[in-house]
């Protein structure tokens, strides 16, 4: 990738006493070091990629203290990585968006957790629950409950963010159970400081080989027979050794009540959410901003496993208690109603009876969850200033709504401004006109773009490198072949595997297209084994031209593996693009036809080409600079052009003909000069309103003595 | 707060009475992705910083880059660090709906929209939103017109919050040639809701090293609107189409200001100087005869003028449109005017100093070669492209990338633009009229009945667009629309066939593929559009035989 994060090294490099200044996710990362992490591994995905994109790019200073790193292939095989601690005293972590990242890892979670851990192993899960998120609304906690791993969910503060990555070594490696530490969207972006603490380099490392392998050690396989003991031991021995550690080290955290307030009115909350709770409470008039309540809260850092006699003694003082806890189904709630049935404490628990089962927890929805609970248990609270405040909140939205028309436009992310994905999809567009809608099967990557408008495609998702996967069972129930995409990032995650080798097995007639763009670009331009080479790219007389086409090796695999039929198709050739999909669908070929979209991901192109570019002409060098425009005289204002495309910057203007109702097109600043525009004009047969303009700077003296020429030639004929 | 002289204390004082006591000032930024939403975040953190107060930013960058909307979201306490004497302030990581003091939005849409959220509450919240619009999909996609109004988001901005402040935050920025999360930066700056100098913020931008003075211009500009210094100039643009008009034959003659209403005449003029570049000057006194008996049938309908010859306007705009049809002689004209370069030069911003190359995308098919051709020949042409079109056949066709600016293709196009004495004798030229014809008969006859009614087939011609497909497409619907909503089909009164026209129009515009006109046509009783004829392809896969088992089959 092109991005630097030199500036986020060096503050993975700060010492004892020097204040760090950064996101979440970054403090998080330098909490790593600063707890002696041997080994870090992961798969990328949003919200927690710079974890790795950070150490990826800091492994000069890495390699200097002794940590070894690993871009995984995908999430499975980073959950694999940890297995090192099961012998090893090697302290290591990894990185994965969740739900899905875990549902991948799920086997090797499995074979882990049942053995245990030596050294303590962290996996920092990006939960993806709530605004911004781009995956299945599901929780964690599952995992954890059914795999013994421990789950931490601080305060999203750095500092006792910081602190719980040090504090969740100890506990793994205390209790032998693998931890979980989950981080919200919000709380990988929060910027702030905290007081950073030297690195540690740790014992055993690249720089401190192990000399010998550990003995053998049945006990350490997860396989049977010591499976049954291991689903023992996590019960009889770690479980009980967690809970110790959480306890003795007050991981978990009692605010109580301030004095003349309710602290017998009790709130037991999720870590992470114990700031949106305290404003909900300052919105009630019932906390000041420094965390002063009138009612006593219990926030748990350690959200699994819970500690019994916490909850009761946290319980037993109380009039009642709340519990706040995000997401379905109420997980944290039954299991405190089951402690305090079984400790025989019978203060009434509220929870979901007040709060929404599903949906992000913000502090409004927080505060009229509180508002509610509150009038019901303790009607002498002053809450009339919090409850107008969410009354005059319901009525703004509501006469807001009244007064818009129309609902508001959505505006759904799209593919950027040149992206090589969007004319393959103007290509299908096309071929179906000609063979009839076909049935898509959609998969995970930026081409997951192509469900909005103006494409509105694919009739499934079923997780990463999926699609072809996921048609099966439609294709031989179809009077028509089948479409399956993919991206090159959600081939090597296990599209290869799960999608094309399937296919191949069981002699399925489908058609598969990947885009092949160089990177997992929608988590942000990662390398993946197929990326060009850097030596290509350095190569490269003209910056803007792709150059994935210098890595064949997806190509080499599928032939590799046996796929017989393949077109390699540059991606921005619509019309070719358009008659090799007719191909695939009509051709008397009965096996899986893969057709390869070649075009280097936009975004990358263009770090590359801005500095070249900027450099070129500070040396005064001839550059050619390309932007594409639209004939306002001949454009029609019908925007057919926009519905093939979506370019963010094909848009629509008001037209300077009076007699014209409709906005014309025009191309807004910002084109790069893809050439889409033209070829949709002529795969689709448009208008000639396009044109490609070549603005040559610092042209050479033949170029400007040509161009005085033409222009006087021209100007002889030329009406006004 | 309209000073820009401020110093720190003023503001803090000023800033407790704005605020609840004890509340940290809450600012969220609407951006759209690429703008620069994330150093902005940390500008403003980093200002905070280095003035000694407590501050938090969060986001939603989610897939930022791709242009989606995305928010960040700052908390400022207002109290230093040093006086909290190690207390330490929770801050929330979620904006909280009508506690928000300040709202930014870089996009017109996306301030309200945050209104819509309930972010803006008119006793608490200031909101500087940008003027300028980035259309959204759904928008851009119309057949028609479908730009939300930006005057309704203003006027709902403006009602639900505190103090707005527009100003064009794309244009600033890229005048001062910087990034609008300067821009931005200098807005929440000007507010004077944070108790920082001017001086503290510059200086981040200082700190950011390369580009900070571009920067710098941006904030200063922006500090500027916001504290109501500046003001922002708009500009225009014309077409060789629109040129045609402003010293054309007819302006100079005063036929149409003597025959025509008053109303009428702009677009008439226009229309008439259109006509007589499109072809000459008796095809321009054809179309005033066709507006004259427009002219005459609104007399008969309204003749006391109620509805100010609406009618009249309407059907000489749509008239002029569809008369000056596109053709590639058309065409070829439009592309190799003076004015059509130099719109060219402006729109790639090429300098003086560098060579332009103007590449034209020119696809011309067989039905454009037919269109020039006499009748008959034409008409042969036509019937052996569609034959070979029903066999399935790609549809012939010259994809041309031409080099207008070159002698060669300039004098191309230059001699296809001569070619204009033969279009009167082709079949386009005659298939056109014979629309137009139609179309008028139509008016005139619904206009002995009702003027509403006429008024609604006029802006028909609306329908009336385009090229190859998308054109005939339209003539096809208003063709429909005129045999079945019209002239034909039965119904209760004249208002009900004027509902039905209307929604059957505003229906052709709803979708390409015409499935909300037939809707309309069926909801009013009239049949829905014929089915066109297409070739059936069939791709059935081949059943899988015992020979053709699959290996993971036993």
């Amino acid at each position: 990738m092109e991005v630097s994060f030199s500036n986020e090294v060096r503050m993975l490099r700060l010492g004892e006493g020097a204040q760090f200044h950064g996101e979440g996710i970054l403090a998080i990362t330098k909490a790593l070091l600063q707890s002696g992490v041997a080994y870090v591994g992961g798969y990328q995905g949003a919200p927690v990629s710079h974890l790795l994109d950070v150490l990826v790019q800091a492994h000069d200073y890495l390699a200097e203290l002794g940590v070894h790193v690993e871009a995984c292939s995908n999430e499975a095989s980073a959950a694999a990585m940890l297995g090192a601690s099961i012998h090893y005293p090697l302290r290591g972590a990894v990185t994965w968006k969740s739900i899905v990242g875990t549902n991948v890892a799920a086997d090797a979670l499995s074979n882990l957790s049942s053995p245990g851990v030596t050294g303590g192993a962290l996996i920092i899960v990006g939960e993806d629950y709530g605004e911004g998120a781009s995956v299945i609304q599901e929780r964690t906690y599952a995992y954890a409950l059914k795999s013994s791993l421990l789950l931490l969910d601080p305060r999203p503060e750095l500092a006792h963010m910081v602190r719980t990555v040090e504090d969740a070594f100890a506990l793994s490696e205390a209790s032998n159970m693998p931890a979980v530490l989950q981080l919200r969207i919000r709380a990988c972006h929060v910027r702030g400081s905290f007081t950073a603490k030297d690195n540690i380099a740790p014992p055993v490392s690249p720089l401190h080989l192990m000399a010998e392998p550990a003995a053998f050690d049945y006990a350490k396989l997860s396989h049977p027979p010591v499976t049954y003991r291991q689903e023992k031991l996590k019960h009889d021995a770690r479980i009980p050794a967690a809970r110790r550690f959480i306890r003795e080290h007050k991981l978990n955290e009692v605010f109580v009540g301030r004095p003349g307030g309710l602290g017998d009115i009790g709130l037991i909350v999720q870590g992470g959410l114990y700031n949106s709770l305290n404003r909900a409470l300052q919105q009630l008039g019932q906390a000041d901003v420094l965390g002063n309540a009138s009612v006593s809260i219990l926030a748990m850092n350690v959200i699994y496993p819970i500690v019994p006699e916490e909850i009761s003694d946290f319980c037993r003082s109380k009039r009642a208690v709340l519990v706040i806890e995000e997401g379905q189904p109420e997980f944290i709630e039954q299991e405190i109603l089951a402690i305090l049935r079984r400790s025989g404490v019978d203060t009434p628990i509220a929870g979901k009876d007040v709060l929404p089962m599903a949906g992000e927890y913000t502090v409004e929805v927080i505060a009229r969850g509180l508002a509610a609970y509150f009038s019901r248990v303790a009607p002498e609270l002053a809450i009339a200033a919090g409850t107008a405040w969410l009354d005059q909140t319901t009525k703004r939205r509501s006469d807001v709504a009244a007064a818009l028309a129309a609902p508001l436009p959505a505006r759904p992310p799209q593919f950027c401004i040149g992206c090589p994905e969007r004319p393959v999809f103007a290509a299908l567009k096309l071929v179906q006109q000609d063979v009839g809608p076909v049935h898509i099967a959609a998969d995970i990557g930026c081409h997951a773009f192509a469900t909005f408008e103006p494409f509105s495609m694919g009739h499934s998702i079923l997780g990463y490198g999926m699609s072809l996967a996921s048609r099966a069972g439609v294709s031989p129930m179809m009077n028509r072949r089948t479409l399956a995409i993919m991206g090159d990032g959600g081939f090597w995650h296990n599209g290869l595997i799960t999608g094309v080798q399937s296919a191949l097995f069981n002699g399925d007639d489908a058609v598969l297209v990947i885009l092949k763009n160089g990177y997992t670009s929608a988590t942000g331009t990662q390398d993946i084994i197929s990326t060009p080479d850097h030596d290509a790219k350095a190569d490269a007389v003209d910056k803007q031209d792709s150059q994935v086409h210098t890595n064949r090796l997806i190509e080499q695999t599928l032939t590799g593996i046996g796929v017989k039929w393949m077109r390699i198709v540059d991606s921005y050739r619509v019309a070719e693009m358009r008659r090799t999909l007719d191909e695939a669908f009509t051709t008397d070929f009965a096996g899986l036809k893969v057709i390869i979209a070649e075009g280097e991901c936009q975004l990358e192109r263009q770090r590359r080409v801005k500095p070249w570019r900027a450099q070129k002409l500070k040396r005064r060098e001839r550059l050619v600079r390309i932007k594409y425009g639209v004939d306002e005289d001949t454009c029609s204002g019908d925007h057919s052009c926009i519905r093939l495309s979506g370019c963010p910057t094909l848009s629509v203007k008001e037209s300077s003909d009076p007699l014209r109702v409709d906005p014309v097109a025009t191309v807004l600043e910002g084109c790069v000069g893809c050439g889409l525009c033209g070829e949709n004009a002529h795969a689709a047969s448009l208008c000639p309103s396009f044109y490609r303009g070549e603005v040559i700077q610092n042209p050479d003296l033949f170029e400007r003595a040509a161009a005085r020429v033409r222009a006087a030639v021209i100007a002889l004929f030329q009406p006004a | 707060m309209t000073n820009p002289q401020l110093t720190t204390p003023q503001l803090t004082t000023q800033l407790r009475d704005a605020m609840n006591p004890g509340m940290p000032v809450t600012i969220l930024i609407n951006a759209l992705g690429g703008e620069g939403g994330g150093v902005l975040a940390e500008w403003l953190v980093d200002t905070a910083r280095q003035a000694g107060f407590p501050a938090q930013s969060t986001s939603i960058p989610g897939v930022a880059q791709r242009t989606g909307a995305t928010t960040y979201y700052v908390e400022v306490y207002p109290q230093t660090i040093a006086s909290l004497q190690g207390r330490t302030p929770i801050l929330s990581l979620l904006p909280v709906p009508g506690c928000v003091d300040l709202v930014v939005a870089s996009e017109l849409l996306e301030a309200v929209r945050s209104v819509q959220a309930g972010m803006v509450s008119p006793d608490r919240t200031m909101l500087v939103a940008s003027t300028s619009r980035t259309l959204t999909t759904a928008e851009k996609m119309s057949l028609g017109d479908g730009r939300f109004d930006s005057e309704q988001l203003l006027k709902i901005a403006r009602e639900h919050s505190r103090r707005l402040v527009t100003f064009d935050m794309e244009r600033m920025a890229r005048d001062a040639g910087t990034v609008p999360s300067a821009v931005m930066f200098g807005a929440i700056a000007g507010s004077g809701l944070l108790p920082f100098s001017r001086e503290h913020y510059e200086t981040v931008i200082r700190q950011s090293g390369k580009s900070a003075d571009a920067s710098l211009r941006g904030f200063a500009n922006a500090w500027d609107a916001v504290q109501g210094v500046a003001a922002v100039a708009a500009g225009g643009d014309t077409t060789s189409a629109a040129r045609e008009t402003s010293a054309g034959p007819l302006a100079k003659s005063a036929l149409v200001e003597t025959e025509f209403p008053m109303a009428t005449r702009e677009f008439v003029r226009l229309g008439y100087d259109r006509m007589v570049s499109f072809q000459d000057r008796a095809y321009a006194d054809l179309y005033l005869d066709r507006v004259r008996r427009v002219v005459a049938a609104e007399m008969r309908a309204d003749p006391q003028a109620l509805n100010s010859h609406a009618l009249t306007r309407e059907t000489a705009r749509f008239l002029a449109l569809w008369m000056a049809f596109d053709d590639i002689v058309r065409v070829a004209d439009l592309k190799t005017r003076a004015s059509r370069f130099a719109r060219v030069r402006r729109e790639v911003a090429a300098g003086d100093a560098d060579v332009l190359r103007i590449v034209d995308h020119f696809k011309p098919g067989v039905p454009e070669m037919a269109a020039l051709l006499p009748r008959g020949l034409g008409a042969r042409l036509d019937r052996w492209d569609r034959r070979r079109q029903a066999q399935g056949k790609t549809p012939l066709a010259m994809a041309l990338h031409l080099r207008t600016d070159t002698v060669t293709g300039f004098l191309m196009l230059r001699s296809l633009a001569g070619l204009r004495w033969l279009r009167r004798s082709g079949t386009r030229y005659t298939h056109e009229q014979a629309m137009i014809e139609r179309w008028l008969d139509a008016i005139e006859t619904a206009a002995n009945d009702d003027w509403q009614c006429a008024f609604e087939l006029a802006l028909c011609g609306r329908l009336i667009k385009g090229y190859g497909t998308t054109n005939e497409r339209g003539k096809r619907n208003l063709a429909h629309i005129a045999d079945q909503l019209a002239t034909g089909g039965t119904f209760a009164s004249v208002s009900a066939r004027t509902t039905a026209i209307r929604e059957a129009r505003e229906a052709a515009l709803a979708d390409e593929g015409g499935k909300a006109l037939d809707r309309a046509l069926v909801e009013h009783g009239a049949p829905p559009r014929p089915v066109v004829a297409q070739p059936i392809r069939w791709s059935r896969p081949r059943p899988v035989s015992a020979a053709a088992k699959p290996r993971g089959v036993a």
